[in-house]
């Protein structure tokens, strides 16, 4: 988390997002000073914030939006459009965020994150865990996935999680797809390998993206 | 009895020059926040499903005409708890992550226990670690699995050589890798249960969530390949299972060990029509899709929940702690 936040323009927590920076950060970096790792924003229903967290970082000059009075969206969708509310127009192509915390934990705390992805299918935003990282790949693009070999991979995986595919094709997979299929009940791409520094992936479906991070010790 | 899988040979690569690289536009939405639901009255990305005004079009859904299935978490509950009869015969199958707190619990009530390769390390470490006041040795013969299975790459050697000594049958299986462990587990378990009706098997998979997400999503289509098996996917912070469509759909809730949280996901293929009660937010007649309303941070309001729905729905409710 510590390469992330000190190369990302803007750092959001999503309410006990807070928490986690204010008790893992310095743990994990060997730094006492929490002053270096503030987040500009902290936004959400802050139902989960500790008041001592939220007082520290008001303190500090993040600014604490607070949307509890919205209880139809989920804590990252509020996020995602607040980047978005804020990103100019000329910078949007450029953007890309970077959620952590979005997978495991409670399956449908999951799947309200995965459907962010698709409901803001023209953002790039990867949900990253220790594990792996996941990415939208929509249907209505040819994409081009470049491998970091140093960090991640080998292991990936492409899912149509939202409806079907009648027609895939992959290049750069130890186990390519042409013109294939893809539903659940049915194949899938898993435990699917890189094999060149350059994935391609065409879809008639809106697909997801997964690659295994390797352990950077 | 499952639906047919097919095993993908590696596949010769096209032709690949000359591949224009499009970058992502910025296509622009009109409204972010109504992109679905051409009749909800512009709700914000869902959270959970506004109750949908009924089209007085639409016919009622013929409920009536699917057969019932019902499903219960009694296996959570505490042994001297249990109700005579939920199911007759429970299957545990431990994959190759931390195993939750109520591990032993459920191994307890099985009568096949299976581990997926690395699932046999989980086990090994993780048992003596939630039974901190028994010996080692007791609780590692006491929780012994009756199989081991798939393609032992993971599976440490004094492990495999520890069980395989108290008699654990090893199922090497390394040949196959066309399918999971979970499908190979699955599988073995119903080729090896009696009858030819499984309708009174369930089988508790530990460790299929979380983790690496390719693994988490091949653990979810198992569900889906194998519709007619009740098959419950278990983690410290929920569980989830498969509300075939061929079915209309009633969920006992057990509100000591489950709940209040849940949800309805519609993996795989959008629902054009789900209905259900016993929701503080219950569905009516509602599409759900990704892109558009999947119903989570949903509340159980009552000890009877019921869905209905034209596609597989997974069900996923918290686990109390």
């Amino acid at each position: 988390a510590s390469p992330l936040g000190s190369r990302a323009k803007m750092r959001i927590c999503a309410d006990g997002g807070a928490n986690r920076i204010f008790d893992e950060m310095s743990q994990m970096t060997n730094d006492l000073d929490r002053n270096r790792y503030i987040p500009e924003i902290v936004e959400g229903d802050m139902d989960s914030i500790r008041p001592e967290v939220k007082r520290f970082y008001s303190s500090q000059g993040s600014k604490i939006s607070d949307k509890s009075h919205n209880q139809e969206t989920t804590d990252l969708h509020k996020c995602i459009s607040s980047i978005r509310h804020r990103t100019p127009d000329h910078e949007k192509a450029n953007l890309c965020v970077l959620v952590t915390g979005a997978l495991g934990g409670r399956f449908d705390h999951e799947a309200a994150n995965i459907n962010v992805l698709y409901v803001f299918s023209d953002m790039r935003i990867v949900l990253l865990s220790d594990d792996c990282l996941i990415q939208l790949l929509p249907k209505t693009h040819h994409h081009e996935i470049y491998i970091e070999s140093s960090v991640e991979g080998p292991h990936c995986g492409i899912f149509p999680i939202g409806a079907p595919s009648t027609s895939t094709t992959t290049t750069g997979l130890k186990w390519n797809l042409s013109d294939a299929e893809m539903r659940f009940g049915s194949m899938i791409s898993t435990s699917n390998i890189v094999d060149s520094d350059k994935v391609t992936v065409q879809s008639d479906a809106d697909l997801l993206w997964t690659i295994s991070l390797r352990n950077l010790t | 009895r499952c639906a047919s899988w097919t095993s993908e040979a590696p596949v010769a690569v096209g032709d690949a020059d000359q591949i224009q690289f499009l970058k992502h536009s910025t296509r622009t939405r009109a409204t972010i926040n109504c992109n679905f639901s051409e009749h909800a009255p512009c709700p914000m990305e869902p959270h959970h499903p506004r109750r949908a005004p009924t089209a007085a079009m639409d016919p009622p859904s013929p409920a009536g005409a699917r057969p019932a299935m019902s499903h219960s978490s009694a296996f959570l509950l505490p042994s001297s708890a249990t109700p005579a009869a939920s199911a007759d015969a429970y299957a545990v199958v431990v994959l190759n992550q931390r195993l939750p707190r109520f591990a032993p619990l459920l191994w307890d009530r099985a009568q096949v226990r299976v581990c997926a390769d690395g699932g046999a390390n989980r086990v090994f470490d993780g048992m003596p670690e939630l039974l901190p006041g028994h010996a080692r040795d007791d609780v590692r013969s006491r929780y012994k699995p009756d199989v081991i299975k798939g393609d032992m790459d993971s599976v440490r050697p004094e492990v495999k050589e520890y069980y395989s000594n108290l008699g654990t049958k090893i199922a090497d299986q390394s040949h196959d890798q066309d399918t999971t462990d979970l499908h190979k587990c699955v599988a073995f378990i119903t080729d090896n249960s009696p009858g030819s009706d499984k309708s009174n098997l369930c089988i508790l998979v530990l460790g299929a969530l979380g983790g690496r997400f390719d693994h988490e999503m091949g653990n979810i289509n198992v569900l889906h390949l194998f519709p007619n098996i009740k098959i419950v996917l278990l983690s410290d912070d929920c569980l989830i299972f498969l509300l075939p469509r061929t079915h209309t759909h009633s969920i006992h809730i057990e509100r000591s060990v489950e709940g209040p949280h849940c949800g309805l996901i519609p993996v795989g293929t959008p629902s054009t029509s789900t209905t259900t009660t016993g929701l503080r937010w219950n569905l009516d007649n509602t599409h759900m899709s990704f892109g558009g309303l999947i119903s989570t941070s949903n509340i159980v309001d009552e000890d009877q929940v019921m869905v209905t729905s034209d596609s597989d729905l997974i069900w996923t409710i918290s686990l109390r702690h």
